[in-house]
C-alpha cells in the first residue's frame, strides 16, 4: 500500500502542469536552492573559523549551544508560516479497504521529508563532528546530534499540528513573533539570560546522553499528537485548515462607494485580497519586506556600498508593489471572462491597477522612513528608489503582466507557491532592477553620487509626469493580447 | 441583430467552427443544439469575442463585435463559471454589476423582486461566498447576474445544467416571459431536447463546427432533433 501511496504522489508531483511547462522556473528554483545548501554547508564547515572570528575567546561550543533555542524558536514560527500542509488527496483513499490509521501515519510521516528538516542538518552535522566529537568525544557527538535531529522532527510535527488546530491567526503569530524578539532583546542587555539556559540545555546532551531521552519523547508526543489529531478528523471537509467565518466589510466602505466604478473596482481587489488564502499570505509578508533593510542598514560594512543599498531601496518600497502588479491580471484569472464581457473602460481599469500600485509603493515608502534614524542618508536612497519605483517599475510591471497568461490557483498559501508563476516574468523583471544601478554607477565611478541618486529619482518623476500616456500604452498592449490572456486563464 | 459572415476557428489542424453566414433577428429566441465539441461555446466566444476567430466576423447591431465595444452594455452573458467572481457573496456579485452597469438603487431594488421567486430563498442575504455554493445555486446567479442589466441579447451555455426541476420551470417562464414583454434576443445553448425546444423559436444543430440543420420550432422538432442525433449515433 505504501508503495502505491508513493507511486501516486510522484504522478501528482511530476504531471502537474506547473512541473511540465515550467521548466525555465524549476531550473532557477534549482539554482537558487543549490545555492542556499552551498551557503549553509559553508557555514557548516567553516564553523571553526567563524567563530574564531567573532567571538576569539570563550568556548565555542557554549556559544553555539546557546542560540539553539532561539533557532528552534524560530524555525517553528518559520514552520508555521511557510510549510505547507501534507496534502494527499484522501477522498480518494478512503472509500478503499485501506485502515484509517495507515492512512494517517502516511500523511504524518510524510511531512518528516520536507525541505525544512534537511536544510539545517547541512549545518548542524559538521558542527557535531567538528565542534562536538572532536571536544567531548564521539559519544557527546551522537547523542547531541540525536537530540537536535529530535527536536527538529518535534517542532516539524508541532508545526503542522498547530496550523490544523489555530488555522492562519495572524495574531497569535505576531504575539509569538514579538515575543521571541522581546526575549532577544532581554537576552542582549542580560536582563533574562535565554541564551544560558540554552545552553545549558542542550549541554546536557553533550554531558549526559541520558538525557536523550527528553527530546525523544517530546518527538513522540508532538507525533502522537498530530497522528490522533488527524485521525480523529479523517473526513475531507474537516481535515482542512479552520476557518474564521466572519466576513469582512469591506464592501460597507462608504467612501469607495462614492467613488462610482473606480471605488468599486478599488473594493473589488481589496476583496481578492482579504478572502483568498493566496493573495493573504502576501499581506503577512509586508513586515519582511520593511525590515529586509535593516540586515543592511544596521551594519556599517554596507554603509558606502551605496550601489547595493539600491537594491535594497527598490526591494523595501516596491516588493509588495512588484506581488500587485506583476499578477495584476492574473489574480483575476479566474472571472477574467467575466471582466471582458462587461462594459468596462479598460483605460481607466488599468489606470486604478496602476493608482493602487502607487499606493501600496507610498505607504512601503512611509512605513520606512524610521530608517533616517539610522543615516538620513538612507532616507534619501528611499526615496529616490520610491521614486523611481512608482514612477517606472510600477509601469513596467503592469505592462509585462499583459504577457502573463497563466491561470492562478489564490486557494493555496503565497509561500513556495509558484503555481501561475513564469520564469520568463522573472528573467525579464532583471534589467528593470538594474537600471537603476546602472544610472547611478557612472555617476558615482566620477565622484558624485548624489547626484546619481538624484537622476534616479528624477527618471522616476519623469514617469509620473507621463504616466497617463504610459497607463496608454498598457492598455493598447492589453487589448492585443486580451485573446491570448483569456485562453492562457481558461486553462485549468 | 446579430449577424456572423464568414466564421471560422481553427485549433491546431481541426476546425472546430467554419458558419459561412447566419442571421439572428430582434427578439429571436435562438437555440443551439450539438454533442460535445460541436463548437456551440466557441460560436458563443465568437460572439462575445472572447476568442479570436482565424476569419470572418460578427456583427451585433451591424459594429464588429471585435472592434467596437458598444454591445457590452446591451448584451447579458453567462457561460460559465469564469463569469462569476467566486471570493464574492452574491450580494457583493450583484452589487458590482450593478456598478458597472450603472444601475441606480431602484434598479437594484426592482431587480431583488423579480428574481425573489427564481432564488427561492437560496441566494440573498446570506453571508456565503460564491465558492461555497452548490453549482446549482452558481448557475442561479450567473443567469441572474446576466440578466441583471435588463439585456437587449441574452447568451446563455447549458443555464438549465445543474439546476433543480423546480428551478428548471421557473427559468422556462422567465425566459418565454422575457420574450413576450421585452423582445429580448435570446441565444440559449443546450444539451437537453426538451428544455430549448420548448423555450426556443429556432434550433440551430451544429456537428463539427458547422450548421446542419436550421429549423423553425413546430409540434415535430423534438422528434426531429431525437431521430437526428439517434441516427448520429
Amino acid at each position: 500500500m505504501l508503495k502505491w501511496f508513493i507511486v501516486q504522489q510522484w504522478k501528482e508531483a511530476t504531471r502537474s502542469p506547473m512541473w511540465q511547462k515550467n521548466l525555465i522556473l524549476n531550473i532557477i528554483i534549482g539554482f537558487f536552492l543549490l545555492l542556499m545548501i552551498l551557503y549553509l554547508l559553508a557555514l557548516g564547515l567553516f564553523i571553526n573559523l567563524i567563530l574564531n572570528e567573532v567571538y576569539p575567546e570563550g568556548e565555542h561550543v557554549k556559544i553555539f549551544n546557546g542560540f539553539l533555542l532561539y533557532y528552534f524558536f524560530v524555525d517553528l514560527l518559520m514552520r508555521f508560516l511557510m510549510q505547507g500542509l501534507p496534502k494527499l488527496s484522501i477522498e480518494s483513499y478512503l472509500h478503499l479497504p485501506i485502515k484509517k490509521n495507515r492512512i494517517v501515519h502516511y500523511i504524518v510521516g510524510k511531512t518528516m521529508l520536507g525541505v525544512f528538516n534537511f536544510l539545517p542538518l547541512l549545518v548542524l552535522i559538521p558542527v557535531a563532528v567538528k565542534l562536538v566529537a572532536s571536544q567531548a568525544g564521539s559519544a557527546a557527538g551522537w547523542s547531541w546530534m540525536i537530540a537536535l535531529l529530535a527536536l527538529i522532527l518535534a517542532n516539524n510535527f508541532l508545526a503542522t499540528y498547530l496550523k490544523r488546530q489555530l488555522g492562519s491567526k495572524p495574531l497569535v503569530v505576531a504575539v509569538y513573533g514579538l515575543a521571541i524578539i522581546a526575549l532577544f532583546v532581554l537576552d542582549h542587555f542580560n536582563l533574562l539570560l535565554l541564551s544560558g539556559l540554552s545552553s545549558a540545555f542542550f549541554g546536557l546532551f553533550i554531558e549526559h546522553p541520558v538525557y536523550l531521552v527528553i527530546p525523544v519523547l517530546w518527538m513522540i508526543v508532538a507525533y502522537q499528537l498530530h497522528f490522533h489529531f488527524l485521525k480523529k478528523r479523517l473526513y475531507p471537509e474537516e481535515i482542512q485548515v479552520k476557518k474564521d467565518r466572519k466576513l469582512d466589510r469591506i464592501s460597507d466602505i462608504r467612501y469607495l462607494r462614492s467613488l462610482g466604478i473606480i471605488g468599486s473596482i478599488i473594493a473589488l481587489e481589496m476583496k481578492l485580497y482579504w478572502r483568498n488564502k493566496r493573495t493573504r499570505t502576501i499581506i503577512y509578508m509586508l513586515p519582511v519586506f520593511l525590515l529586509y533593510g535593516l540586515f543592511f542598514y544596521s551594519n556599517p560594512e554596507y554603509k558606502n556600498a551605496t550601489g547595493f543599498l539600491i537594491f535594497v531601496g527598490i526591494f523595501m518600497s516596491g516588493g509588495m508593489m512588484l506581488n500587485y502588479a506583476n499578477y495584476a491580471f492574473g489574480y483575476e484569472s479566474g472571472y477574467f471572462d467575466a471582466l471582458l464581457t462587461k462594459s468596462i473602460n479598460f483605460r481607466k481599469y488599468i489606470r486604478v491597477k496602476y493608482l493602487i500600485a502607487v499606493m501600496i509603493s507610498s505607504i512601503c515608502f512611509v512605513l520606512t522612513i524610521p530608517y533616517v534614524f539610522l543615516d538620513s542618508k538612507y532616507l534619501f536612497i528611499n526615496f529616490v528608489t520610491y521614486l523611481y519605483n512608482i514612477g517606472i517599475l510600477s509601469i513596467i510591471l503592469l505592462y509585462m503582466a499583459t504577457f502573463n497568461k497563466r491561470r492562478m490557483d489564490l486557494t493555496r498559501g503565497a509561500a513556495f507557491n509558484y503555481q501561475g508563476i513564469s520564469g520568463l516574468n522573472w528573467l525579464a523583471m532583471l534589467p528593470t532592477f538594474l537600471m537603476p544601478v546602472l544610472i547611478y554607477w557612472p555617476f558615482s565611478a566620477n565622484g558624485l553620487p548624489n547626484t546619481g541618486l538624484m537622476f534616479i529619482g528624477i527618471l522616476g518623476l519623469i514617469g509620473l509626469v507621463f504616466n497617463r500616456s504610459l497607463v496608454g500604452l498598457i492598455t493598447k498592449n492589453f487589448y492585443a493580447h486580451k485573446y491570448k490572456m483569456a485562453d492562457g486563464f481558461r486553462q485549468k | 441583430m446579430i449577424d456572423i459572415k464568414d466564421l471560422t476557428k481553427v485549433y491546431g489542424r481541426t476546425t472546430v467552427l467554419d458558419i459561412p453566414e447566419l442571421h439572428i433577428k430582434k427578439g429571436e429566441s435562438f437555440g443551439l443544439v450539438g454533442n460535445n465539441g460541436a463548437g456551440k461555446t466557441t460560436m458563443f466566444r465568437c460572439i462575445l469575442d472572447l476568442i479570436r476567430p482565424n476569419a470572418g466576423e460578427v456583427r451585433s447591431k451591424d459594429e464588429n463585435v471585435a472592434k467596437n465595444e458598444d454591445w457590452k452594455i446591451y448584451t447579458g452573458s453567462y457561460l460559465d463559471d469564469g463569469f462569476l467572481i467566486d471570493f464574492l457573496t452574491p450580494d457583493e456579485y450583484f452589487r458590482f454589476v450593478a456598478d458597472v452597469y450603472g444601475l441606480s438603487e431602484g434598479d437594484i431594488q426592482n431587480f431583488y423582486e423579480d428574481f425573489e421567486e427564481f432564488f427561492n430563498e437560496e441566494i440573498t442575504g446570506k453571508k456565503k461566498l460564491i465558492r461555497e455554493l452548490s453549482s446549482g445555486n452558481r448557475q442561479k446567479i450567473g443567469i441572474a447576474g446576466a440578466l441583471m442589466p435588463k439585456p437587449e441579447i441574452l447568451v446563455l451555455d447549458e443555464p438549465f445544467i445543474s439546476l433543480d426541476p423546480s428551478t428548471q420551470i421557473r427559468l422556462k417562464n422567465l425566459l418565454r416571459k422575457l420574450k413576450q414583454e421585452q423582445e429580448v434576443t435570446m441565444l440559449i445553448s443546450s444539451h437537453d431536447l426538451n428544455h430549448v425546444t420548448e423555450v426556443c423559436e429556432r434550433i440551430v444543430v451544429l456537428q463539427e463546427g458547422k450548421i446542419e440543420h436550421d429549423i423553425k420550432t413546430s409540434e415535430n422538432t423534438l422528434k426531429e432533433l431525437e431521430s437526428y442525433f439517434a441516427v448520429d449515433i
